[in-house]
């Protein structure tokens, strides 16, 4: 993992200094709350329906045992005893005191931690595959590429000010399991024949209420030149970005307006300029000690435990459906990559509390190198265990609710805060996501369903990911009353595409029905091996929507 | 329609309403209820007032079902606010009932 040099912990430690004394001046009176309310943003603190929001940066998704501690001392300390795991890979406070937050973030910085740039026109936290350093199909580390990224885009003056919010994610495998091209900028690292790394830089891909995929826009560009092509497509963006239009002004209306043969030919001037001056190539020594941080635990050397593992799952169905779901293959011989659901049948999706993280942490000291990833599908993941260690892991998971086996299922479902707790939704989300939850307990059944992932929004702002929900759902305000807008046909991996809208929303309880229907549907039509998305591909929306709208 | 004027507290966000004698209220059934335009106009200068001197922020006026206790928004989002979040009862104004 990295690990903060002097100037890291300097730099947090004083922005630390400084909010403190921003909210003091707030809470005295020589700030306005106009005048603070782009300082508090700044450091990740909103105000949302019932009281302050912090949200907490965790890099690429990876912590330590002693920050996942740290986020449940939070927790109980200056919250309510739970915090949300979100689609970007953060964490989410629901309840703190203003006066309080210094403290928080005194106690995030000393486990090298912060909510800086998690709100506001600014490089947010990159994002980046939860496999990431375990999976076999990557060509290389992605954590390595998403640091050097979020060293580059901390405090970067030039990009401080942008005409709006930018999302950088990054994988490095072809299974796109980080929805790198639903990101302002989405990178695929991929190796050549002679081994080099080049990276592919996809540009405009957004949800929203304009979704778009992005286009690939810088081919195989080099390690060395990463940041310099980074940089150059930034610029165009704040230079022809609209700042006039709430609206129109993420990057991908931009490349939506100009094409993305003239956005690819602006930035190749650009890159062309920056590249001639040298200034932002990248030194390999830079790398190389970037690098270091994310060298391969020690792993022992080991064959992979079939015999053992059959046995454990004769012995208990329960660890057999847990291991068949949510265990993953390692890239190395006798490990596994266990993920942990936070989707217990009929709770809040993303959710943990204090006693769950410490658990978890636990877990991770002991058993998996001291490392945890936060999934965006708003899932944990030990991504490093021995396969010896699983039953022990799942026994430990399972005493603290953590084993629901349902990753990748249709209970395993992406859903925002909704209007239960935040200030722009329109609909709640978490209510619609336990009602299906529930209506699909039974995992048997949705393990005959197959992969089907459903991602709820409570508005068109899309933090539920419901434009790439196999089946998404939006909800709406219509007249003061909360109605759901199914869309089908949505993904966010290297297939992405943007889900269509099947017809005239639903009211709240009969979203269930309605999910349940579009499932049926499937169920009859599918072809030998084919999930919901590869049915719903080959015979379009028609089935579906006549079978959902005479049933209804 | 029967206003009352909210907005959240600054020292710690929670949500607040403006009772009768001037004071900022927890309780959405202790707030005062504004009947007419020059109630609401009244009660927002208050408000103001209220953020200029770091009380609360953000105040504004929602409508309520009819000027008789027990007081009900007519928006969800007011409902959830007086209540706190419906997937967690445990939590917010409804659990210190």
């Amino acid at each position: 993992m990295y690990r903060y040099d002097e100037f890291d912990q300097k730099l947090v430690d004083e922005r630390v200094e400084q909010f403190r004394g921003q909210v003091a001046r707030r809470l005295s009176g020589e700030l306005t709350e106009d005048q603070f309310k782009p300082l508090r943003l700044m450091n990740g603190l909103y105000l949302q329906l019932h009281a302050y929001m912090l949200r907490v940066a965790i890099p690429y998704g990876t912590l330590s045992s002693r920050q996942l501690r740290m986020l449940a001392h939070i927790a109980r300390k200056y919250d309510k005893g739970y915090g949300h795991f979100t689609t970007r890979q953060n964490i989410q406070y629901n309840w703190p005191k203003l006066a309080d937050i210094p403290d928080v973030l005194a106690d995030l910085a000393m486990v090298e931690m912060h909510a800086i740039q998690t709100s506001g026109n600014c490089i947010r936290n990159v994002t980046s595959d939860h496999f990431a350093g375990a999976s076999a199909d990557e060509v290389d580390d992605p954590r390595v590429w998403s640091e050097i990224i979020r060293q580059w885009s901390t405090f970067h003056p030039e990009f401080s000010f942008l005409p709006r919010k930018f999302k950088i994610a990054v994988t490095a495998a072809p299974k796109d399991r980080a929805a790198i091209k639903v990101h302002d900028i989405g990178i695929v690292i991929r190796r050549d024949a002679s081994s080099t790394l080049g990276f592919d830089v996809y540009v405009g891909g957004g949800q929203g209420r304009t979704p778009f995929v992005g286009h690939l826009i810088g081919e195989s560009i080099a390690a060395g030149d990463l940041l310099a092509y980074l940089e150059a497509t930034m610029r165009v963006y704040n230079q022809y970005g609209r700042r006039d239009n709430l609206y129109k002004s993420r990057i991908k209306i931009l490349v939506h307006q100009i094409g993305a043969d003239e956005m690819r030919r602006q930035v190749g001037v650009e890159f062309a300029e920056i590249k001639s001056h040298g200034a932002l190539a990248l030194p390999q020594a830079e790398i190389d000690r970037i690098q270091a941080y994310f060298a391969a635990p020690a792993f022992e050397k080991l064959s992979d435990e079939t015999a053992l593992l059959a046995s454990r799952k004769k012995q208990s169905k329960a660890f057999a459906a847990w291991h068949d779901t949510n265990v993953a293959k390692h890239k190395v011989a006798g490990y596994a990559i266990a993920t942990i659901s936070l989707k217990p049948i009929g709770g809040v999706p993303g959710d943990a509390s204090a006693d769950q993280m410490d658990i978890v942490a636990d877990l991770a000291e002991r058993l998996s190198f001291d490392e945890i990833r936060v999934s965006h599908e708003q899932n944990l993941v030990l991504a490093h265990v021995r396969q010896r260690d699983l039953f022990d892991v799942w026994q430990k998971l399972d005493e603290a609710g953590l084993a629901t086996a349902n990753y990748g299922l249709i209970s395993d479902i992406i859903a925002c805060p909704g209007l239960d707790y935040c200030d722009l939704a329109n609909a709640r989300s978490i209510n619609v996501a336990q009602a299906v939850s529930k209506r699909f307990a039974d995992l048997d059944r949705q393990r005959n369903i197959g992969e089907l992932k459903l991602k709820i929004s409570g508005c068109i702002n899309a933090c539920g990911h419901h434009h790439v929900g196999h089946i998404g759902v939006l909800g709406v305000d219509k007249k003061g009353v909360e109605y759901y807008q199914i869309t089908l046909g949505g993904s966010g991996d290297e297939t992405a595409s943007i889900g269509d809208i099947i017809g005239p929303a639903f009211a709240e309880n009969e979203v269930a029905d309605a999910v349940e229907t579009l499932v049926d549907t499937y169920l009859g039509l599918r072809q030998q091996g084919e999930r919901f998305l590869d049915t719903y591909r080959r015979l379009g929306i028609q089935p579906f929507r006549e079978k959902l709208y005479a049933a209804h | 329609m029967p206003q009352v004027l909210t907005a959240n507290r600054l020292s710690d966000g929670e949500v607040v309403y403006l009772a009768a004698d001037g004071a900022w209220v927890e309780d959405l059934d202790a707030a005062s209820t504004l009947v007419t335009k020059a109630d609401g106009e009244a009660a927002l200068a208050t408000g103001a007032e209220a953020e200029q001197n770091q009380q609360v922020v953000q105040a504004y006026l929602f409508d309520v079902v009819d000027a008789l206790a027990p007081l009900r928004p007519i928006k969800k989002r007011e409902i959830i606010r007086a209540a706190g979040p419906t997937v967690r009862t445990d939590l917010g104004k409804q659990a210190r009932v």
